[in-house]
């Protein structure tokens, strides 16, 4: 058994275990990517005041805690039988737009932006937010770091506290905002519209003018046609916050439209001897492995998985963008709608399109006349024993899940977050990006962790609330030959 | 001269929450004095550099699993040598060193000192708000060292100057076995 380690430091360092089996011909069988795993987070919450968990959950994870803080405070407001005032929910998806600007805007310029801006093939070292700014100049730099200030300024605005909101409560939300707040916060969304369409100007100049990134994009090896989940509101256009949830297949045509809370019914979990982790697939579909395909229930959750099963954006310039997406990545229209991407590096623009929706959607909120009403609570009814409360966050479909008893306290806790929804999407790109690479069991070494690192990027995945883990561990890909051992091993640390 | 104390980590993830709890006992012991700032931290990278900015000096206390040395070891250093401590990294964007950097070529006020001072965890891995026992136990040390290192920086001449720290890292406790360094 031969075992060689590399050492590149890039701006992901990685927390990720992935395991690469090839089969007796030296191909690749298949790949996983694994992820630490965190013990008892439900154990921590049993026994505990259900309404708690907004500010319990918010704790998980240290990047995306408004995510969970709105997902518990939905399912509060089931689990209490307290439907929030509208402008309660207003100000929740207020503060949850600004959240989805400041997240997506971070992922484009520090992670997904640097393998198109500096090229896939450049120095790791250069291949960062550092890299970018260089490229692009500094004035940029300055405008990230900006929108992420005032978006963070808007987030402890609205939600009390910065980093973790408290502002969220079984049946609505605690704090109102004053018409001078909410005029400071106006002016912010439309300094992040513009930005978003300076962001949008940035890609198309860089990427979709360019034919060898749009090859890239469009290259095989990262694409697959799976089905696609996200919420959507009532006309079926893109809701980050509420709605239902709909699952569209690989041809466009929608599978399911369900209420979040039917969600049991819809997902299963696929347990493998090798892993910890649990992979939802769609049970109407059922478990075929990690393939794609309409026979298969592999599912994602993403940028361009929310693009792909709405009927368009709520707003009028991300709706142009939407279409010009679809247009541009030659996905015709059926029955009215477009027929879903399946490049999932296309998945960094749809980030795009969504980044501009967020920013039209909070300056649409902040001018809101009812966004300044003191009225934001419903006081809550009988406990229901049971609540579900699911947004989309920025990574994927979130859903909480809790029950409790007639006190309100918790007797069980389940949550899918944004990531565990990819487990086997994500696993099926790296298995694609490895085949690139390897044949007949040799193994191109230079990029090698690039060109995976770029196949489960896209997803961003977050290692943290995924597992309920947060901490640093390096990127390791294993490769082992059909016999199980370990041939190759290629590190960072 | 402005200083900022920061607890980084998760509060509910046993001993990474140990940067916090320092943290907070410093907070109740140091409240009134207008030059210290302590605050909580969650995230690395560039939430971390954005934390910091506008101070004169930075303390991150942070939990550290680098193994070799017993649960509760404290460890000392500068930020740019090269050690790490578990949260210094967001993986949604970047690391702190890259973060800094970014920070100073975009002209933010960054402190000139950043100490890190980490203690060694034993479970990272388990929801709890308590720490293991040794962990609990290094919690007196990492607060004086914290409160030394205020002192130290709040002080002008004709004190004398802060003793510099040598070498790459710091060892502060008995319990550190030979501590590999980079």
């Amino acid at each position: 058994m031969s075992r060689i380690t590399i050492d590149p430091i890039t701006r992901l360092e990685g927390h990720g275990k992935i395991e690469i089996f090839l089969d007796e011909e030296g191909e690749v069988a298949n790949a996983y990517f694994q992820v630490p795993e965190l013990r008892g987070f439900e154990q921590f919450c049993v026994g505990r005041l259900a309404e708690e968990m907004p500010v319990i959950t918010n704790r998980i994870c240290g990047v995306c805690p408004e995510a969970h803080h709105m997902a518990a405070s939905k399912a509060l407001d089931a689990l209490f039988a307290a439907d929030p005032p509208p402008a309660a929910k207003k100000l929740r998806e207020l503060l949850y737009s600004a959240f989805f600007v400041t997240d997506h805007t971070t992922h484009f310029y520090a992670l997904g932006g640097p393998d198109f801006i500096l090229g896939p093939d450049a120095p790791p070292k250069e291949r960062n937010i550092l890299g970018v700014i260089r490229k692009v100049g500094l004035d940029v730099g300055r405008q990230v770091i900006d929108c992420r200030a005032r978006n963070h300024h808007v987030i402890k605005t609205v939600g009390g506290r910065s980093i973790h909101p408290v502002a969220g409560l079984p049946g609505g939300w605690s704090r109102p905002i004053t018409a001078a707040e909410r005029d400071e916060i106006a002016a912010i969304a439309r300094l992040n519209v513009d930005f978003a369409q300076f962001t949008l100007r940035l890609f198309e100049d860089v990427v979709l003018k360019n034919p060898a990134y749009m090859e890239l994009v469009t290259a095989e090896t990262y694409t697959h046609r799976t089905y696609y989940m996200g919420l959507v509101d009532d006309r079926q256009r893109v809701n980050f916050y509420d709605g239902k949830v709909r699952v569209v297949g690989p041809d466009g045509s929608e599978l399911l439209r369900y209420h979040p809370d039917d969600y049991a019914a819809q997902i299963a979990e696929r347990v493998e001897p090798w892993s910890y982790l649990k992979y939802p697939y769609l049970k109407a579909v059922g478990w075929k492995g990690f393939v794609d395909g309409a026979e298969s229930g592999v599912y994602a959750a993403s940028p361009l998985s929310r693009l792909n099963v709405a009927d368009g954006m709520a707003t009028p310039l991300a709706q142009e963008q939407f279409e010009r997406f679809f247009e541009t990545l030659g996905s015709g229209r059926v029955g009215g709608r477009y027929r879903p991407v399946h490049y999932r590096l296309a998945t960094h623009w749809a980030r795009l399109v969504e980044l501009l929706y967020a920013a039209e959607r909070m300056l649409e909120l902040a001018e809101d006349p009812e966004i300044t009403s003191p009225d934001l609570r419903t006081g809550p009814g009988a406990v229901t024993g049971r609540g579900v409360g699911c947004v989309e966050a920025p990574r994927g479909t979130l859903t909480h899940h809790y029950e409790a008893d007639e006190r309100g306290i918790l007797t069980r806790v389940n949550m899918i977050v944004g990531t565990t929804n990819n487990y086997a999407a994500m696993s099926m790109s790296i298995k694609k990006a490895a085949e690139q690479i390897i044949t007949k069991g040799k193994i191109v070494e230079e990029g090698m962790l690039n060109r995976i690192e770029m196949a489960f990027r896209l997803y961003d995945p977050c290692l943290s609330c995924a597992t309920h883990a947060i901490g640093k561990m390096p990127l390791s890909v294993k490769i082992r030959d059909a016999a199980g051992a370990v041939i190759r091993t290629v590190s960072r640390n | 001269m402005r200083t900022i104390v920061v607890g980084l980590g998760n509060p509910i993830l046993s001993d990474d929450s140990v940067g916090i709890k320092a943290a907070g006992m410093v907070k109740e012991l140091v409240s009134g004095a207008a030059d210290i700032e302590v605050v909580e931290a969650y995230a690395g990278g560039l939430r971390l550099m954005e934390a910091i900015a506008g101070y004169d000096r930075a303390i991150i206390v942070d939990a550290m699993t680098r193994g070799g040395c017993a649960p509760g070891t404290l460890l000392r250093f500068r930020a740019g040598e090269g050690v790490g401590t578990r949260n210094l990294l967001c993986t949604h964007d970047s690391d702190l060193e890259t973060s800094l950097s970014l920070g100073r070529e975009l002209g933010l006020a960054l402190p000139e000192e950043i100490t890190l001072l980490g203690i060694e965890a034993e479970d990272v891995d388990s929801f709890s708000e308590q720490l293991t026992s040794l962990v609990r136990a290094a919690l007196p040390a990492a607060v004086a060292e914290i409160l030394s290192l205020c002192r130290l920086q709040s002080r002008e001449s004709p004190h004398p100057p802060p003793p510099p720290i040598e070498g790459t890292a710091t060892k502060l406790s008995s319990t550190c076995c030979s501590l590999p360094l980079p």
